[in-house]
């Protein structure tokens, strides 16, 4: 495939049909938001519970403790043990996987229609009465650490976690979702069945139903199941947002690679912000497709790299903007300046009208494979939910998105884009 | 733009999707030879546009491998009457998706794209069917992109490169032993002759595919095909891949150094394709074996005894000619590739010597079906899964499929473990972490 486009819990939202509601929502007596899409013309129903206990709530000194803890939740419940769960899943050729990231824990069924029953049970067992049995936990910790380890040969990992710590100094945001092989060892069962009290929490729940199935059944069969879920004393913890940026700084990390990983990244805006609109544009027309400035200078002009790209990368309390290329190690420098020249062109002139119909006609043309499956629709429907956009947030996407002109992309760019502003990360053959 | 999807290991048994799709696809073959499947899905105002060349790095000779990947690069750079870079910007300003990728059997090109635009993809597709610029110039810089992916894929990810190597010494013969990227050398060297002539020789109606599956009618998607496609002259049918991979007669084995965490270990044995009777029940034993958190290889090496950080098996049903069953294992740290290697034999051994369980057949035959049915629900992978069952004899074998998984029995995975396991078909790598 053409190129690696990593999204880092990136969201690009965007239009549906016009008019037409994404999905019925309602909030349940105990708080929890639930989302229903009915796309009944194949028979499967994809099912996402999202809970705002992501690795952004890990205590200072317990770094990948959302992550050991959403990585435990189909390991053993109050009436399974962990192979139980997978084997009841697995014989129905459905899928059940739990997972933290920066903001959240997520869980995600993928099942057949006529096995629903089933797999909500399966969903709601593992959300309200994992038991983490002190023996996974360990197996899982050991796992984790050597995944951690693992990792380490990756050069796009590294990088990205370099990158992060840059641009997020002493915010959660700048430790990796999964903690550290230190970190990890540290943490213990208490230290899991604490958090999963405090963070797992109707109120601050989202669940989504897409599939083979109507409002009225996914109402029943959800509020049978997390109906009586009852919500805690006090209020859930609050994050402080990411503000100022810091001075950006530049790292390298050695490598024994043919290739050198060049990422340069900043923070940027949310979703909720007027510029968003603009700066997703700006961003589509310097490295979002193949028809951007820098994969057609650096790539198809130079030869110079597979894959060279940019993103914005949405967070509920820190967004960020990056740009990453790969490059032989004796061409580094180079590609460095291509870029950092492809930034500073984007924030002295104008951009061409063509490039600015090209970016604004794909973000709005492509959003209809954004929603062509059940499971996408789903991750959709908890994402616009978790970043507070509304249900009418695709059809506003749409519209703000038709509507950014070329001053506006030069405007953010000039906001955005100066490339002394980007902290820059290399992995590979340092001299 | 674009590259290989060198799924080599873990192309995971595309999943095929569950009946009522065949009966309603329009099927017809143009004078030209080139083969048309159309399937009308009206969920969603999309559609998917793919073309499919039966042309792959089983196509190649010594010395030029990693050319079919190469040329798949090329179809993006232009023909005389849309120049370089022309055909993604219009994709892309009509709000489409499009990518491509070479396998060692085919080189597969796709647009997704609102439908009302499907008659500038039909025309786009035609055009470089025929046109391609393949100019010199071009090739030079597109070279260096190619190096640049090989360098990504292979020599700097410890897995690709072993996965290569094991390859290479698991076929003599065949060209399935070729890396579809291709060797370093032969990328460098290839030249533009030789890729005009190989475009020449695959990229011809009588060799190709077309599937759509979306929002469209088929009678006029159909005949606007027919004007687009059905003036390309019909080229001479392309030699067959003659070559036949011997038996192998003793276990053969690589050892490969490289900077890495954690050592991998792939083991390889030669089967049967799609043509065997053994094919559904080596299916169904791939998924007994590494199918989910409940198959044998995750329950007791990953999960029970903790011996890998991953562990797992592939086979490639789709393939078209005989290729590898593998097994790979990613030791935790502490453990040795022996011990993981002597484990995978041992559980290839106790599938010979022990039946498997009822629950393991019956959770395996769920696995697979369900997973045809998920499938259903994107019109890129149903246009995908027409296209694999047409290649492998005609896209109504999908409907047989199913079938002939569920009259898989607990003897027949026996039978074929008995038969097509023996250690001295097996191929070997393993990869030892150099110390930072």
């Amino acid at each position: 495939m053409r190129a690696v486009i990593v999204l880092l819990g990136m969201v690009v939202p965007g239009p549906a049909a016009a008019g037409a509601p994404l999905a019925h929502r309602e909030v349940l007596p105990n708080g929890i938001v639930l989302l229903v899409a009915e796309r009944p013309a194949v028979p499967i129903v994809a099912v996402r519970v999202l809970a705002r206990a992501g690795a952004v709530f890990d205590p200072d000194d317990r770094a990948g403790l959302a992550h050991l803890t959403g990585a435990l939740l189909t390991r053993g419940t109050a009436t399974r043990t962990a192979p139980e769960v997978d084997s009841a899943i697995e014989f129905v050729g459905g899928s059940l996987e739990a997972v933290a990231g920066r903001d959240n824990l997520t869980v995600a069924l993928s099942v057949q229609k006529k096995d629903l029953a089933l797999g909500l049970d399966l969903v709601s067992e593992v959300v309200l009465s994992p038991t983490f049995p002190p023996a996974e936990v360990t197996r899982k910790v050991s796992e984790i650490q050597a995944a951690i380890r693992r990792s380490e040969e990756d050069p796009g990992t590294v990088a990205s976690r370099v990158l992060a710590r840059l641009v997020y100094p002493g915010h959660p945001y700048g430790v990796p979702v999964e903690g550290t092989r230190e970190s990890v060892a540290r943490l213990t069962r208490d230290d899991v069945v604490k958090f999963y009290a405090q963070q797992v929490r109707p109120d601050t729940t989202v669940v989504a139903v897409v599939g083979a199935v109507t409002v009225d059944e996914a109402r029943r069969e959800i509020t049978a199941r997390l109906g009586a879920w009852a919500r805690p004393a006090g209020a859930p913890q609050s994050i402080t947002p990411v503000t100022a940026p810091a001075s950006p700084r530049e790292e390298t990390v050695k490598r024994e690679l043919t290739q050198s990983t060049i990422m340069f990244g900043r923070l940027a805006i949310r979703q909720t912000d007027p510029d968003y609109f603009p700066l997703s544009v700006a961003s589509y027309v310097l490295g979002g497709g193949s028809a951007s400035r820098l994969y057609a200078r650096v790539r198809d002009e130079a030869g110079l790299a597979y894959a060279v790209y940019s993103w914005l990368s949405t967070a509920r309390y820190g967004a960020a903007f990056a740009v990453t290329a790969q490059t032989r190690t004796a061409e580094a420098p180079k590609v460095v300046v291509m870029v950092r020249e492809e930034l500073a062109r984007m924030t002295r002139g104008a951009v061409a009208e063509r490039e600015l119909a090209l970016a604004k006609q794909y973000l709005v043309g492509s959003f209809p494979f954004r929603l062509d499956t059940s499971g996408k629709v789903a991750d959709f429907l908890v994402a616009v939910e978790d970043q507070g956009l509304g249900l009418d947030y695709a059809d506003r996407y749409k519209e703000r998105i038709a509507r950014v002109t070329a001053r506006d992309v030069q405007r953010v760019a000039a906001k955005y884009f100066p490339p002394a502003t980007f902290n820059r990360v290399t992995v590979g053959e340092i001299k | 733009m674009r590259t290989v999807v060198v799924f080599l290991l873990v192309v995971s048994l595309l999943a095929p999707s569950a009946a009522p799709a065949a009966d309603r696809v329009v099927a017809t073959t143009l004078d030209n030879g080139l083969r048309v499947l159309l399937l009308e899905d009206h969920r969603s105002p999309i559609v998917s546009f793919q073309v499919w060349y039966r042309v792959g790095s089983r196509n190649e000779q010594r010395g030029a491998t990693g050319i079919a990947h190469f040329l798949e690069h090329m179809m993006f750079k232009g023909t005389p009457t849309r120049g370089p870079k022309q055909f993604a910007r219009l994709v892309e300003e009509n709000g489409g998706q499009d990518n491509a990728f070479t396998s060692q059997d085919v080189t597969s090109y796709f647009v997704d794209i609102a439908a009302d635009k499907l008659d500038l993809v039909i025309e786009l597709e035609a055009d470089r069917m025929q046109n391609l610029l393949l100019d010199a110039k071009q090739i030079a810089s597109e070279r260096e992109v190619v190096i640049e992916e090989r360098r990504t894929r292979t020599e700097d990810d410890p897995g690709g490169f072993l996965s290569e190597e094991v390859s290479s010494i698991a076929f003599k013969a065949h060209p399935y032993g070729y890396p579809i990227i291709g060797w370093m050398e032969d990328i460098k060297r290839i030249t533009p002759a030789e890729i005009r002539a190989f475009y020449r020789t695959y990229y011809i109606p009588n060799n190709a595919m077309v599937v759509a599956v979306g929002a469209f009618q088929a009678p006029a998607a159909l005949e606007k095909i027919r004007r687009s496609f059905g003036r390309i002259p019909r080229g001479r049918t392309p030699a067959p891949v003659l070559a036949v991979e011997p038996p192998q007669n003793g276990e053969r084995r690589v050892t490969v150094r490289k900077e890495a965490e954690l050592p991998i270990v792939y083991l390889g044995w030669h089967v049967p394709n799609q043509r065997s009777d053994d094919a559904p029940a080596l299916e169904v034993l791939s998924t007994i074996l590494s199918g989910g958190r409940a198959s044998r290889l995750y329950r007791d090496l990953v999960y029970q005894r903790q011996l890998a950080l991953e562990a797992g098996g592939d086979y490639s049903y789709f393939s078209i000619d005989p290729n590898l069953f593998w097994f790979w294992a990613t030791p935790m740290p502490g453990q040795t590739p022996e011990t993981l290697e002597a484990e995978l034999s041992k559980h290839m051994e106790r599938l010979k010597a022990e039946p498997v369980t009822d629950e393991e057949l019956a959770r395996a035959k769920n696995q697979i079906e369900s997973a045809f049915v998920f499938q259903e629900d994107s019109v890129h992978r149903r246009a995908a899964l027409l296209a694999r069952f047409e290649l492998i004899g005609g896209y109504a074998l999908k409907d047989s499929f199913i079938t002939k998984i569920r009259a898989v029995t607990v003897a027949d995975l026996t039978r074929v473990a008995g038969v097509w396991f023996a250690p001295e078909r097996k191929s070997v790598g393993v990869l030892l972490p150099k110390p930072r």
